[in-house]
C-alpha cells in the first residue's frame, strides 16, 4: 500500500531499555516482545495496548546484559513505561528492566542511551558463608553458585 | 564508578526498602548497587540475619543504607516481644500485617514504624485502624509487588486491595509508604517507572512518589532521634545559639 503523506503518519516515540538478566540468559527479540505484549494486554487492556503500540525494535544480549529499543506512539510514553516496568520475566528468567531514556529518533535512541560497554564475564572461587564457591563475575558484581540457588553479591560480601 | 558522597536526607530523597540474603536472592550490597543504578537516594534493608556494612556500601556506591527489620510474627504477642527487643538496634522498625490482628496492633504501637503489606493474606483496613495509624503515626505500606509481578485474578485481588487502602489512606490522611517489596535485585524499578505504574492503575503520580521519599524521612527521623543530643521532639541537647542570647 502506498504510504502515508508525512504529515498524517503516526508520530512515535523510542525508549531505550536497559535488561538485567542471569549471565546464562537466552532470550531473544520474540521473547521480549511477546512478553512486553502480555504486560502491555495485561495492565492497558487491549485498548490501551493497541494505543501503546509496543514494537521491539532493536535487540541485544550478550552475557545476561541486554538493550532494547521499544517503539511506541508520541503522547503514550507513559503508558509504554508502565507495561514494561511490568516485565519481569522474560521466558521464564527473571530480569530487571529500567528505561535509560526516550527520543523521537531511533538514531538518537541509540546514539544517546545505548552500546555501553558491559564488562567481561571471568569465572571465580570465592569465600562466601564460610564455604569456597564458585561466581561467576561480571566487574564488581558477583553471581554466587550456591547448592540450591545462586545468589547476586558484589566484591563487598567477600572481602 | 561512583565515588559521590550519599546526600541522605534532602527533603525529596527517593529510598526503597528491600530484604536481602538470607531472606532475598541478593545481597544487601547487590540490593544496594541496583537501588543506586535505579536512581534511588537509599536503601532501607530489612532483614536482621543479613550481613553488610552500610559505610562501606555508601563510600562505594553513592546510595544511603539504613539498617532495618521486618517483624514476621505470626501474633501480636510474638511481635510485641520483637519491638522490645529491635526497636533500638535498627533505625526502621516494621512489622509485616497480613491479619486482622497482627494489623490492628501494629497501627497502635507507637514504637512501630510501618505495617507492611496490610491487606496481604486474610488482612484487611478500615476506618479505625486508619486513624489509630494517624494517631500513633504509623505509616502503612502501600505493596506494588503483586501489581508488577502477578498477572490474573491476584492482580485483580491486589489492585482493588490497593483502591480500598488508597481511600482510607486519603480520607483520613494516613501517613504511607510506597514499596515494590522485592526478593531479588532484578525486582527494582526506577521512580518513574513506578510513577507510570502509578498512574495507569489510579494512583497520582506525585503521590506515589511521596510515599518513595516517605522511607527517606523515617530514616533521617529516626537517626535524630537515635543522636546523642536528641532528648525529646524539639528539645535538643547542646550550645545556647549566639542570636537567642543577644535578644534576651
Amino acid at each position: 500500500m502506498k504510504h502515508l503523506p508525512k504529515h498524517i503518519r503516526p508520530r512515535w516515540r523510542y525508549l531505550a531499555v536497559e535488561i538485567d538478566a542471569p549471565i546464562d540468559a537466552s532470550f531473544d527479540r520474540g521473547d521480549f516482545q511477546r512478553e512486553l505484549w502480555y504486560s502491555a494486554g495485561n495492565l492497558l487492556g487491549d485498548p490501551g495496548s493497541a494505543d501503546a503500540d509496543l514494537t521491539v525494535y532493536m535487540f541485544s544480549l550478550t552475557d545476561g546484559r541486554g538493550e532494547a529499543i521499544v517503539r511506541t506512539r508520541r503522547g503514550e510514553t507513559g503508558p509504554a513505561r508502565a507495561a514494561i516496568a511490568c516485565v519481569h520475566a522474560i521466558d521464564d528468567t527473571p530480569v530487571g528492566v529500567r528505561v535509560r531514556g526516550i527520543s523521537g529518533t531511533v538514531r538518537a535512541c541509540e546514539e544517546r542511551y545505548l552500546g555501553r560497554a558491559t564488562g567481561a564475564i571471568y569465572e571465580n572461587e570465592v569465600a562466601f558463608g564460610g564455604d569456597r564457591r564458585h561466581a561467576d563475575c561480571r566487574s564488581d558484581e558477583l553471581a554466587i553458585h550456591l547448592p540450591t540457588a545462586t545468589v547476586c553479591a558484589t566484591q563487598l560480601d567477600i572481602e | 564508578m561512583k565515588t559521590t558522597k550519599p546526600t541522605p536526607n534532602k527533603p525529596d530523597s527517593m529510598y526503597e526498602a528491600a530484604p536481602a540474603y538470607p531472606s532475598a536472592d541478593s545481597t544487601a550490597s547487590r540490593m544496594a548497587k541496583a537501588a543506586a543504578q535505579y536512581g534511588y537516594d537509599g536503601i532501607v534493608i530489612q532483614t536482621r540475619e543479613a550481613e553488610y556494612d552500610p559505610a562501606a556500601i555508601a563510600e562505594r556506591y553513592g546510595v544511603d543504607v539504613a539498617r532495618g527489620i521486618e517483624i514476621h510474627a505470626e501474633t501480636p504477642e510474638s511481635a510485641s516481644g520483637s519491638i522490645g527487643n529491635f526497636r533500638n538496634e535498627y533505625t526502621v522498625l516494621a512489622i509485616r500485617g497480613g491479619t486482622n490482628a497482627l494489623n490492628r496492633f501494629a497501627v497502635e504501637q507507637d514504637r512501630v514504624d510501618v505495617l507492611t503489606r496490610p491487606m496481604a493474606g486474610d488482612g484487611n483496613f478500615n476506618h479505625v485502624l486508619a486513624r489509630a495509624a494517624v494517631e500513633h503515626g504509623v505509616r502503612v505500606e502501600f505493596d506494588f509487588g503483586p501489581v508488577l509481578r502477578q498477572t490474573g485474578g491476584k492482580r485483580v485481588q491486589a489492585l482493588s486491595a490497593l483502591r480500598k487502602l488508597r481511600e482510607l489512606v486519603a480520607q483520613y490522611d494516613t501517613p504511607y509508604v510506597v514499596s515494590v517489596r522485592p526478593r531479588s535485585h532484578r525486582h527494582l524499578r526506577a521512580p518513574r517507572e513506578l510513577r507510570a505504574v502509578g498512574e495507569t492503575i489510579g494512583f497520582d503520580p506525585d503521590w506515589i512518589e511521596a510515599g518513595l521519599a516517605e522511607w527517606g524521612r523515617l530514616v533521617a527521623r529516626n537517626r535524630e532521634r537515635a543522636s546523642d543530643s536528641f532528648i525529646a521532639p524539639g528539645v535538643k541537647r547542646g550550645k545556647y545559639e549566639k542570636d537567642d542570647r543577644r535578644t534576651r
